[in-house]
C-alpha cells in the first residue's frame, strides 16, 4: 500500500481533465497506488485505520488504472467522478447498456478521436471503454462484473 | 404457465433429514417440525437492497416496476425489498451496476439489530461474501470505516468484490484469523459484527445438502470455533460498544450457548434487547440438555425458517458496559 507520490498525483489530475474535462478530480481522497498502475481511493480515516490494523489486503475502491499516460476509469471511478465529466462520454440506450456490460463492442456511426471514452446511461456511469482504429468502441468491464451470456 | 424443469423436481420432490438430525430438531423446545420441512421444501423470496450509496431508492424501484417485478418492502431492513415477477435479479444491469444488492429477507436483520451510526468504527468479523458489510457501509453513509475481515483468501477476494460493486470508499480488508484479532485491535471498535460461521440449518432451502452433511460432531466443533470468535469480538469492542452475534442455524449449541459462555467469561458482558418492526421471532432459549442458562438469554431472538417463509436465524445483541 503505497500512496500516489504529490507529482503522480498532479500527473492523474491533469490527466483527467485533458481527457475528461474533470477538474481537481479526487481531491478530497486518499489516492493509493496498487499493482499494474492501479489507482484506489478512500477516506482518510479508513486510510488511517488500515495504518493502525494489521493484515491489510485492500482498502477503499479500485478508481482507475494508468495505461500508457492514459486513465482507464474503473465503473465506480467514473460513477464518483459522474457529473463532472464532461469530455469524450458517449451515451448508451438501455440495450446497448446491458451489451456493454456484456464486454461487447459498441459502434458509433461518428468518428471518436479520442482513445478512451467513458459510457452513460441515463444518470448511470459504466466506467470507460477503449476506441479501436475501427471505430468501435471496446469495454474495459472486468470479467467478473460482466453480464453472464444467455 | 408450468413451472421450469428444475422447479418441478423441486415441486415433486421431499426432503429427507437424516434419523440424527430429524431427532435433533425433534428435541429441540418449540420447533413445529412439519412446518420446519415445509419451510425447507420452499424456495426463499428473491430480495434485494437498494444502494443508496450509488443512487435514489425510488429512481431504481421504478426502473423495476417498469420491467414488471413486483416490489413490496421489508419491514424490519431499511432499504430492503422483496421482488417478484420480472426477470433473474442477479443478471439485471441494476445488479451489474452495483445499484442493487441481491440478499435473503431474515439475513438484512443482524445489521439492523447492529443499527449502525454514522462516523463510527465498525468491524465485521466474519465478512465474506460480504453482504452484511455492504449493508453496513451503506448505513454508514460513507462518514466511518467499515473493517471486513476473513480468514480465507479465496472467500476474501468475493468480499472484495462486492464491496467494489457496491462502492465503498470507506472499507478495510483485512485476511485474519478472527480469533486473533484482538492482539491488534483490542478496544479498537464502536461496534462488531460476529456472522459466525455455521452448521446452515436455517437455510437448508438454498441447499439440500446442508442436511446431507449435518452431524453433531460438526456442530460441536463449530460452537467451540464461534466461543472463541465471540470472545475475540468483544474484546475487540470500546466500553460502550455494541456486540451483534448471529448464525443461520437452529441448534442451541451453536447459538445460546455461545452467548451464555461470553456472558460467563466477561462481567462486562450485557445482553440488549432487539426491536426489529414486524420480524416474526422467538426469544431465545434458557434452559437445554439439562443446562440452566442466564435469564438475560432470553432476550437473543431466533427465527424460525417458517416463522416469516424465509432464513432461519439466530440474533443476540450486547452491550459492553462501561466500567
Amino acid at each position: 500500500m503505497r500512496l500516489l507520490t504529490s507529482a503522480e498525483r498532479r500527473y492523474l489530475v491533469k490527466r483527467l481533465e485533458d481527457q475528461h474535462g474533470v477538474e481537481n478530480a479526487f481531491d478530497d481522497l486518499v489516492l493509493i497506488q496498487t499493482g499494474q498502475g492501479r489507482i484506489r481511493a478512500t477516506t482518510k480515516e479508513a486510510y488511517d485505520v488500515a495504518c493502525r490494523l494489521k493484515r491489510v489486503q485492500q482498502v477503499g475502491l479500485y478508481v482507475a488504472k494508468m495505461v500508457k499516460g492514459d486513465v482507464i476509469l474503473s465503473i465506480e471511478g467514473s460513477q464518483l467522478l459522474g457529473a463532472a465529466i464532461t469530455k469524450n462520454v458517449i451515451e448508451l440506450s438501455e440495450e446497448e447498456a446491458e451489451e456493454w456490460m456484456k464486454a461487447a463492442p459498441i459502434e458509433r456511426s461518428e468518428k471518436i478521436e479520442a482513445r478512451y471514452v467513458v459510457a452513460r446511461c441515463g444518470d448511470f456511469y459504466l466506467g470507460s471503454g477503449r476506441v479501436s482504429r475501427d471505430g468501435r468502441i471496446y469495454p474495459q468491464v472486468a470479467k467478473w462484473r460482466r453480464i453472464p451470456e444467455e | 404457465m408450468s413451472p421450469p424443469a428444475h422447479d418441478l423436481v423441486r415441486i415433486m420432490s421431499k426432503i429427507i433429514l437424516s434419523d440424527d438430525l430429524r431427532s435433533y430438531l425433534d428435541g429441540l423446545p418449540d420447533v413445529e417440525l412439519d412446518l420446519l420441512l415445509e419451510a425447507y421444501e420452499r424456495p426463499l423470496p428473491e430480495a434485494f437492497r437498494v444502494n443508496t450509496l450509488k443512487t435514489y431508492e425510488e429512481k431504481i424501484l421504478e426502473r423495476l416496476r417498469s420491467r414488471g417485478y413486483s416490489i413490496e418492502p421489508i419491514p424490519w431492513a431499511r432499504h430492503g425489498y422483496v421482488a417478484s415477477g420480472g426477470g433473474d435479479l442477479g443478471k439485471s444491469l441494476e445488479h451489474m451496476l452495483g445499484l442493487i444488492y441481491i440478499q435473503g429477507p431474515v439475513s438484512m436483520a443482524p445489521v439492523e439489530a447492529l443499527d449502525p451510526r454514522p462516523g463510527e468504527v465498525i468491524l465485521d468479523l466474519c465478512a465474506a461474501p460480504g453482504s452484511k458489510s455492504t449493508q453496513i457501509a451503506q448505513l454508514l453513509r460513507g462518514e466511518g470505516v467499515i473493517v471486513a475481515n476473513d480468514i480465507s483468501f479465496d472467500r476474501v477476494k468475493a468480499l472484495s468484490s462486492n464491496l467494489q460493486r457496491f462502492g465503498v470508499l470507506n472499507c478495510v480488508i483485512t485476511l485474519a484469523d478472527g480469533r486473533k484479532y484482538p492482539r491488534f485491535a483490542k478496544e479498537f471498535f464502536d461496534r462488531v459484527l460476529v456472522d459466525a460461521p455455521c452448521s446452515s440449518l436455517g437455510i437448508i432451502s438454498k441447499n439440500w445438502g446442508i442436511a446431507r452433511a449435518w452431524s453433531i460432531g460438526i456442530v460441536k466443533r463449530l460452537s467451540e470455533l464461534q466461543k472463541r470468535l465471540i470472545l475475540a469480538a468483544f474484546d475487540c469492542l470500546k466500553p460502550g460498544g455494541i456486540l451483534v452475534y448471529s448464525t443461520c442455524t437452529l441448534t442451541v449449541e451453536e447459538n445460546e450457548l455461545v452467548v451464555n459462555w461470553l456472558l460467563e467469561s466477561r462481567e462486562d458482558a450485557r445482553v440488549s434487547e432487539i426491536r426489529l418492526r414486524g420480524l416474526r421471532h422467538r426469544p431465545g432459549i434458557t434452559e437445554y440438555s439439562g443446562v440452566r442458562m442466564k435469564d438475560e438469554i432470553s432476550k437473543t431472538i431466533r427465527i424460525m425458517p417458517y416463522d416469516n417463509w424465509a432464513e432461519g436465524f439466530y440474533i443476540a445483541r450486547i452491550m459492553k458496559e462501561v466500567r
